[in-house]
């Protein structure tokens, strides 16, 4: 009996040990993935520096934040075909649904997790022209102009490409007689002054200010911003259209790869950061529209004004406005063709 | 050349052919008018030349970026894209994020074996032993993977008919039959902690340890065979710790006799062995003269209640000297111990370990009784690199390969010297031929020496040649039927031919 006891002893010992190498990973992991959308370079690099000095303090821990950049569209599908992100800040809300429906990497109301939609800042879309203006583009009729040069992403790969389809779209329903076969006319002359498809914004921004390519780049507000204040005012014009869609790049956990390699504490912490006032303030010096109202207030004077929709009002939603627009053979396949 | 230097002339050959064109009036205002009318004509030429010029700078813009995109997704694709890899190092298949990996590896030998002597003068029975000829010793394909980066598994099967070399107790090898040399899985939490579960070597002979396809002699020593186990089923934990010059394993495992390997059905005894390892290389990394000193301790330990699980203990040649009557058990305690060492110093090469067992046997017949045998076992095997390659644990990579049929180098060239001893207690005698009669005959010791040639064609090919010569101690002949034992000597000159990848 009392062999069986030591026999049992010693078992008990070695699956003690074996247990603890299997869990050991998860304890000692002090990295964290952010899988973020083109043009969060800048942003990220600096908040995830902060992140770190702050959970320093508060915790003792020391941790890395690494980044991952690209078109919002590839980047998910990337998280959903085992990209280990433990955090994921994407364009839009359809990219992150698409971690829930194809990976059910996330629980379907990922979105009422954090305030706000789980956006903790939000941006819009307008134009960036070369200096003086030389083809007069004032709004988004004239991106329809033959021998205008219009420069944006791919809408299959890239949310902020999406938001400048739809922000097109919704302004040409605006017009005077306006309605979808209008808003198709008027995005198909568009899409015919597109010499260059590239995957994500920031390819479109190096097409057209490094590359010297087009009239005309449609990009996201902060992107135009940084743009400007980078390479000098007196070599691009924003020009901000009368009417734009509200962006409102989401943010959220993705539960399946934190809570398996245990950092999902950390996770939350990094996401909840950013919603405090030094992650809104660090949101705002990258001129992304912070939603902390005393926050906002310090940048207002940087953010033109600008008439907004939101994609829920005008389109139904992100769901919808996928299938109908952006879809294999939905509207966009149409207006743009095969080429 | 720019599209306005290019048309530029073109230009200049339009507004002289224009002028001369023009009839020169008589009135000097009409020809003012005309000349502001060309000067304008010449403008506005300029003007759509500019136009055009900048026109064709953004076609050639567009094009290059076009082009350059194609290339960025061209070179994702490429760096996304697996890897296929067949090289000295066997075949793969790699995932881009090295996280996932497929292997086939192989190892085969071929040997000769030729015998002189009388230790194995077989009379009658039909047991093959001694017998000259050519062996497929080894024909091991594996298959190794990686699985999410930390997880692994190895796959190993033996298709030759030998084995290990012996007899097996079910006689499955005798019937051609498939048996599992390793099949394991990995968990690398990182280089501290690395869990093993499976049929695998037990962390514990130091040559044991070493690869098959780099072993300096074409059999192991009796430390290996004989005293130390050989494979077994169960878990390890293990890794480097101390800036890795402190190796740690411990084990749990179903247990085997000495130099066994464990088949992979359920184990036929609850009792379970604990096998550990400590092992250091302090100087890696001093670039001195003891940066290739390694040296350690390991050993296991059971209890055991009336089991099988006793040796058959064998000569270089594969030849059985002594066994236990299989009236015999194993009852009660089994530890071994074993220190071991190795150094390597540009071509030379030595390795050293002793290994000692205790066990407690027990026989059920009449008047045999128990007893505690202390067997052990020790060999120091020294080798030189001939051809300037430096000498290590693992395999010789030569400086200049030969190939054949075709203008080379001579490969790498070692020889090497070892001396081994088995020696068994004397006590061991009444547990294997208590009655007298129709003995097999046994001896209760082997001294051998040997030297070695090895001929390392490349990384995956090499020919060996060896010649040990064994005396047998305390020999009591055999006198039966059966008996295989006649004399105290075996000269073993062997063979072999190596192919590893």
């Amino acid at each position: 009996m009392q062999r069986k006891t030591a026999k049992f002893k010693t078992l008990v010992a070695i699956l003690g040990l074996a247990a603890a190498a299997l869990a050991s990973p998860a304890r000692a992991e002090t990295t964290l993935l952010n899988v973020s959308y083109d043009p969060t370079r800048e942003l990220y690099t600096e908040y995830n520096a902060a992140f770190a000095k702050y959970w320093k303090e508060k915790s003792g821990e020391v941790v890395t934040v690494k980044q991952s950049h690209g078109g919002a569209a590839k980047q998910a599908r990337a998280v959903i075909d085992g990209l280990q992100a433990d955090v994921v800040t994407l364009a839009l809300s359809y990219d992150i649904d698409e971690l829930h429906a194809k990976g059910k990497l996330i629980p379907a109301d990922w979105q009422k997790r954090l305030p706000n939609n789980s956006s903790p800042y939000t941006s819009t879309i307008v134009l960036l022209v070369r200096k003086g203006n030389p083809k007069n583009i004032k709004d988004w009729g004239d991106l329809a102009k033959p021998g205008t040069a219009v420069i944006t992403p791919n809408p299959k790969t890239s949310g902020g490409a999406r938001y400048n389809y739809l922000a097109a779209w919704g302004w040409a329903l605006q017009q005077p007689g306006g309605n979808d076969k209008t808003a198709q006319d008027l995005l198909t002359k568009i899409y015919k002054n597109v010499p260059v498809l590239d995957s994500g914004a920031r390819g479109s921004t190096t097409t057209f200010i490094e590359r010297g390519i087009g009239d005309v780049l449609i990009t996201w507000e902060n992107e135009a911003l940084l743009a400007v204040k980078e390479l000098g005012p007196d070599k691009f014009d924003i020009v901000v259209p009368s009417l734009s869609v509200l962006a409102e790049p989401p943010v959220t956990v993705v539960d399946k790869v934190t809570n398996r390699r245990g950092t999902r504490k950390l996770a939350e912490a990094y996401l909840n950061y950013l919603y405090s006032d030094e992650g809104q303030d660090i949101a705002g010096k990258h001129f992304y529209r912070p939603t902390n109202e005393k926050v906002a207030k310090k940048y207002e004077k940087q953010f033109p004004k600008v008439k907004l929709f939101t994609v829920d009002e005008t389109f139904g939603g992100w769901q919808k406005a996928q299938k109908t627009h952006f879809a294999d053979g939905g509207l966009f396949d149409q207006i743009y063709g095969i080429r | 050349m720019s599209n306005s230097a290019r048309i530029g002339p073109l230009v200049g050959a339009l507004a002289l052919t224009g002028l001369a064109s023009l009839s020169l009036p008589a009135h000097a205002a009409s020809t003012q008018d005309e000349l502001e009318a060309l000067k304008q004509t010449v403008r506005e030429l300029q003007k759509r030349l500019e136009a055009l010029d900048q026109a064709v700078d953004q076609k050639v813009k567009i094009v290059e970026r076009k082009q350059e995109l194609v290339n960025e997704d061209v070179s994702k694709k490429l760096k996304d894209a697996p890897t296929v890899t067949a090289s000295n190092k066997g075949f793969s298949i790699r995932s881009s994020d090295k996280d996932f990996e497929f292997k086939l590896r192989g190892l085969a030998h071929v040997d000769y074996r030729a015998y002189d002597g009388d230790a194995h003068e077989q009379t009658t029975g039909n047991v093959p032993v001694a017998t000259d000829g050519f062996l497929a010793r080894r024909l091991r394909p594996t298959f190794e993977g990686t699985l999410f980066g930390k997880y692994g598994f190895r796959f190993t099967p033996e298709f030759a008919e030998s084995g290990d070399g012996g007899a097996a107790a079910s006689g499955d090898r005798r019937n051609n039959r498939v048996r599992v040399v390793d099949a394991y899985f990995d968990v690398n939490a990182n280089d501290a902690y690395k869990f093993r579960i499976g049929k695998h070597k037990p962390f514990v002979g130091l040559e044991r340890l070493q690869s098959g396809s780099d072993t300096k002699f074409i059999e192991r020593s009796y430390v290996s065979n004989n005293i130390l186990p050989n494979r077994d089923i169960g878990v390890s934990v293990h890794g480097d710790v101390l800036d890795k010059k402190l190796n740690y394993a411990v084990g749990y495992f179903n247990g085997v006799a000495d130099g066994g390997d464990n088949f992979t059905s359920v184990d036929d005894n609850t009792d379970k062995d604990f096998a550990w390892r400590l092992f250091s290389t302090p100087f890696t990394g001093s670039g001195g003269i003891l940066e290739g000193l390694g040296f350690g301790v390991a050993g296991t330990w059971a209890n055991d209640s009336n089991t099988n699980a006793l040796p058959r203990y064998r000569t270089p040649g594969q030849n059985q000297f002594f066994a236990y009557r299989s009236t015999t058990t194993a009852n009660g305690s089994r530890t071994r111990i074993s220190p071991q060492a190795y150094y390597y110093n540009g071509p030379l090469g030595v390795l050293a370990e002793y290994a000692q067992v205790k066990q407690d046997v027990s026989s059920s017949t009449a008047g045999v009784g128990s007893a505690e045998l202390k067997n052990d076992a020790w060999q120091i095997a020294v080798t030189w690199l001939l051809t300037g390659e430096d000498a290590s644990f693992k395999g010789v990579k030569p400086l200049q390969p030969f190939k054949f049929g075709e203008p080379s180098g001579w490969g790498a060239w070692e020889v090497g010297l070892r001396y081994q001893e088995n020696n068994l207690d004397r006590d061991a005698a009444r547990f294997a031929d208590p009655t007298a009669t129709n003995r097999p005959g046994f001896a209760l010791g082997a001294r051998t020496w040997g030297v070695g040639l090895s001929w390392y064609h490349n990384e995956n090919s090499k020919f060996l040649v060896n010649y040990e010569s064994t005396s047998l101690d305390d020999v009591t002949a055999g006198t039966g039927a059966s008996a295989v034992l006649r004399g105290d000597k075996e000269r073993f000159l062997s063979f072999r031919y190596q192919v590893a990848y």
